[in-house]
């Protein structure tokens, strides 16, 4: 547990929420927002399907303002979408797709140029990806789209990474390399929030927020995971790991097929 | 190998293509990777609107079509962006509703000509110095958008959903986009007709897909492919003398479809290509032109009562092409190679005048033709006006009557020719016509008159008398043959009018009502003292349609009249004839020939068996089938 690190508390901190209250067409979808993020700090995201982890991000992006509170951004926030939502059949290269992060900062007559290339070659390394750079982006694996994705968002600048479920689809060995990659941007000053379905991974990270309508905790996780806080994260739907109550406690619609917990019985 | 693009308007057809090949090869990569390939067919089908305003207001027809398409694009846009819908369903939503808005103002506002839902529609061997204007400017455009805007299209398309975040004012780039494939499609439209908009912009496009996985080369090999197609269809084309367009659709398929089955089968690339060379091969065999310099007089004539009448005067001495053949609907007309030519190299082309051919003219200078153009019902002595548009402004009743003198009026004026000699009834006629110059002719002046006059065997004579001194300039030596042959067929033209008017003169004055499908029939009931009651099409565009308000009216008129009849045309649709028989008892099986004759072979394939056809037809649906008219037709 690196919540301690002194060098992740610096100044302003990156994202400030202050009674904030997100919505569709003035229908709030998620409220009660109260909590300061600090840069470079790794925060998990948890909650159900529809619990407001996407209106969430898309807050922080600026696609939406708040429908009360206020929500501040001090820094530039950029999105990590799941592989599946980018065109495996484009004629882009793994460079191609990480050059596109240029496009934000660039005038609407420009073309990005050998400067944006260089960057996003950069970018590429920083994921471990600068010698797939020529390969066509569906002609990767689905760890490495991952990576050639976190890749764009580095391009743009942004400071703030928001990861849409990143680990879903991924198998072991690309799971660890995601979990060590998101490590070193935290190291690097980056702040990464990740949503994400799996509490065991949440609690590697410094911070955690739980939302399912309203902001249920936040916290650093060995604090925060409470099992009143899952519960009302998740309602009724959790599955406990046999013989370690206290510390595996999943969410039983996520992993009930390729996990353990497939093999938990349900709490009462 | 290249004499087919010797002729001057080939030459032209290629620099149109190779100019729409820019703007179609570019934009059409992005029609492929951005799933637009619907809107791209549907704007141009939704500028259909624009046409019917510019047609009704008076303004260029390409204006109204740019503008509909503007308009079409910032609503499919404004809509995507409220409802958050695909593309395509949008696109469906807005084409749905500009179709509707054209239907509704061609039927119930202006009553539009039949030839609105074409104006657009160009051929590649008629291109003027507009559509070249267009296609460069079309070029430009393309080439700077893509040079601009092509990394953050390819971005939005890449990544919907992360585009947002990636790039602000996605959105206008995506309405850019729409626009810009607006403006291509109109501007190829507008030059060389609707097949070709998918064969130029989505077909290529689609095969360059298959085999590349970059970028730069999608776009400069759709670019390359579609100036190759477009070349070796046009040069196809004229070796075969089929229309250029559907061709060089056909060309852009073939390939499609060899490319796909290569990437399927995965044989050699040596077997690939030898494949795709037989298949061109044989696509191309069967070609070879046979140049026949007979030194006869070159004569084109439109439509196919204009070609009957050419041909029975001009016999052996002339070279007679008819543009139009039987069962082509003329406002889907696009010319051959060969039909071009004919007009090119012909000293004359006989044209029958109003909305029917009026493309003629067009035609003629797009040739570089300097054939003298002569236009038979400019000097009619028959003339009427207006076809469903004039009668609304009449009084209803004024109306009726006028047509009940005129039967009456013609009823006797026919029963003493048909007892005349010959002699005397040359007399009888002309002075019969200048009548009706002075009843009709003038009371609309200014008005386009109804282009069906050969309906009426008194505007026959007028025109073959009038195509026999065209002939007999053209040609002096032939002069006396041409007269001889002009004189005979005049003889039985006006036999056959006799006859009918004996026929018809048999029906009860009181049963000889008509309902007709729409205004063709008017000189025919007009000379033969029948009145038409209605007539099922309000406006003489397809486009339209009756309201239900209108059907109703008809239907009660019907009844009241005690029509028998309703009479479809044989080139459009029966249904609503049906419709009315089933509602009425009116009998719907008898068919006239309207705009054109029949095929050969069929009881209407000169003007003499399409007019028997008709009067025996009318005359049985009057009588209830009672009886008909018989005659000797030669």
């Amino acid at each position: 547990m690196r919540s301690a690190d002194p060098k992740i508390d610096r100044g302003e901190p990156a994202v400030n929420a202050a009674h904030t209250t997100l919505g569709y067409g003035g229908r709030p979808a998620l409220d009660g927002l109260e909590f300061q993020l600090p840069r470079g700090c790794r925060v998990g995201v948890l909650g159900p399907n529809g619990g407001g982890k996407t209106t969430l991000f898309r807050a922080l992006l600026g696609e939406i303002t708040p429908l009360a509170g206020r929500l501040d951004v001090a820094v530039r926030a950029a999105t990590v979408a799941q592989t599946d939502r980018s065109r495996l059949d484009y004629p882009v290269s793994a460079l191609d797709v990480a050059t596109m992060g240029s496009l934000a900062r660039l005038p609407w007559w420009k073309r990005p140029g050998r400067k944006e290339r260089a960057r996003a070659r950069a970018s590429l390394a920083e994921v471990g990806m600068e010698q797939h750079a020529r390969t066509g982006f569906g002609d990767l694996s689905g760890g490495q789209r991952q990576r050639v994705l976190i890749a764009r968002a580095l391009t743009t600048e942004a400071e703030l990474l928001l990861l849409d479920e990143p680990f879903t689809g991924l198998d072991t060995s690309n799971e660890q390399r995601l979990e060590r990659l998101i490590d070193e941007l935290g190291a690097a000053g980056r702040t990464v929030m990740i949503a994400t379905h799996e509490v065991e991974q949440a609690r590697r990270w410094d911070l955690v927020l739980c939302l399912n309508h309203t902001q249920v905790a936040y916290g650093e996780p060995r604090e925060a995971l409470t099992r009143p806080v899952l519960e009302a994260t998740y309602g009724e739907h959790i599955v406990e790991i046999p013989g370690e109550p206290e510390l595996g406690v999943l969410p039983a619609h996520h992993h009930d097929e390729e996990s353990p917990a497939s093999e938990a019985r349900s709490l009462p | 190998m290249l004499e087919p693009f010797s002729s001057p308007y080939v030459q032209e057809g290629l620099v149109e293509i190779l100019l729409l090949s820019v703007a179609a090869g570019l934009i059409g990569s992005w029609l492929v990777l951005r799933g637009l390939a619907f809107y791209s067919h549907a704007v141009g089908t939704a500028s259909f609107p624009g046409l019917v305003l510019a047609d009704g207001i008076g303004f260029p027809a390409a204006l109204g079509a740019f503008g509909m398409a503007g308009v079409f694009t910032v609503i499919s846009s404004l809509l995507g962006r409220a409802r958050r819908s695909t593309v395509d369903s949008v696109t469906a939503l807005t084409l749905v509703a500009c179709m509707a808005a054209g239907v509704i103002m061609a039927s119930d506002v202006f009553s539009s000509g039949a030839n609105v839902d074409t104006l657009l529609f160009g051929s590649l061997l008629a291109i003027d110095s507009g559509d070249v204007m267009l296609a460069a400017a079309s070029a430009v455009v393309s080439i700077l958008a893509v040079l601009l805007l092509a990394h953050r299209w390819l971005a939005k398309g890449f990544d919907e959903g992360a585009a947002g975040s990636l790039a602000s004012g996605s959105r206008i780039f995506d309405f850019a986009l729409m626009a810009v494939v607006a403006f291509t499609v109109i501007a190829t439209l507008s030059a060389v007709g609707a097949l070709l908009v998918a064969a130029m912009m989505v077909i290529p496009a689609a095969t360059v897909r298959m085999v590349t996985s970059r970028l730069s080369t999608l776009q400069v090999g759709s670019v390359l492919l579609v100036a190759a197609e477009g070349t070796l269809g046009l040069w196809l084309s004229v070796k075969t003398d089929a229309p250029p367009g559907a061709t060089i659709a056909v060309v852009s398929g073939l390939v499609f479809a060899i490319v796909a089955f290569a990437r399927a089968v995965r044989p050699s690339r040596l077997v690939a290509s030898a494949l795709a060379l037989v298949a061109l091969g044989g696509f191309a065999a069967g070609c070879g032109s046979g140049d026949d310099d007979s030194g006869k007089v070159k004569v084109a004539a439109t439509t196919t009562q204009v070609a009957d009448f050419v041909a029975q005067v001009g016999g052996d001495e002339i070279d007679l092409t008819g543009i139009l053949k039987p069962n082509t609907d003329p406002h889907e007309y696009e010319p051959r190679p060969s039909d071009v030519e004919a007009v090119a190299d012909a000293q004359i082309v006989f044209q029958s005048g109003g909305h029917l051919d009026e493309w003629a003219d067009q035609l003629v200078d797009d040739s570089g033709s300097d054939a003298t153009v002569v236009n038979l019902s400019a000097d009619l002595p028959v003339e009427l006006h207006g076809g469903e548009h004039d009668h609304e402004h009449e009084g209803e009743e004024d109306h009726a009557d006028d047509h009940a003198d005129e039967g009456a009026h013609a009823e006797d004026e026919h029963a003493s020719e048909g007892a005349e000699t010959e002699e005397g009834h040359a007399e009888e006629s002309e002075e019969h016509a200048d009548e009706h110059t002075e009843e009709e002719g003038h009371a609309h002046e200014g008005e386009e008159i109804d282009p069906h006059w050969w309906h009426d065997p008194v505007n026959v004579v007028a025109a073959t008398e009038e195509v026999e001194h065209a002939l007999a300039v053209a040609s002096p030596e032939n002069a006396d043959y041409f007269q001889q042959n002009a004189d005979a067929y005049v003889a039985q033209v006006k036999q056959l009018q006799r006859q009918i008017a004996q026929c018809v003169k048999a029906v009860p004055a009181g049963e000889r009502k008509i309902v007709t499908d729409h205004d063709a029939f008017g000189y025919f009931t007009n000379r033969f003292g029948i009145e038409t009651v209605g007539t099922v099409i309000p406006a003489l565009t397809t486009q339209a349609q009756p309201s239900a308000g209108d059907l109703a009216d008809l239907e009660e008129t019907i009844r009241e009249e005690n029509v028998e009849a309703v009479f479809p045309e044989s080139s459009v649709s029966p249904k609503l004839a049906e419709a009315l028989s089933r509602d009425t008892g009116a009998a719907a099986d008898y068919t006239l020939y309207g705009d054109t004759l029949g095929p050969d072979g069929s009881d209407g394939a000169t003007w003499l068996e399409m007019m028997a056809s008709n009067a025996n037809n009318i005359v049985l649906g009057m009588t209830g089938g009672e009886r008909g008219c018989e005659f000797e037709v030669s």
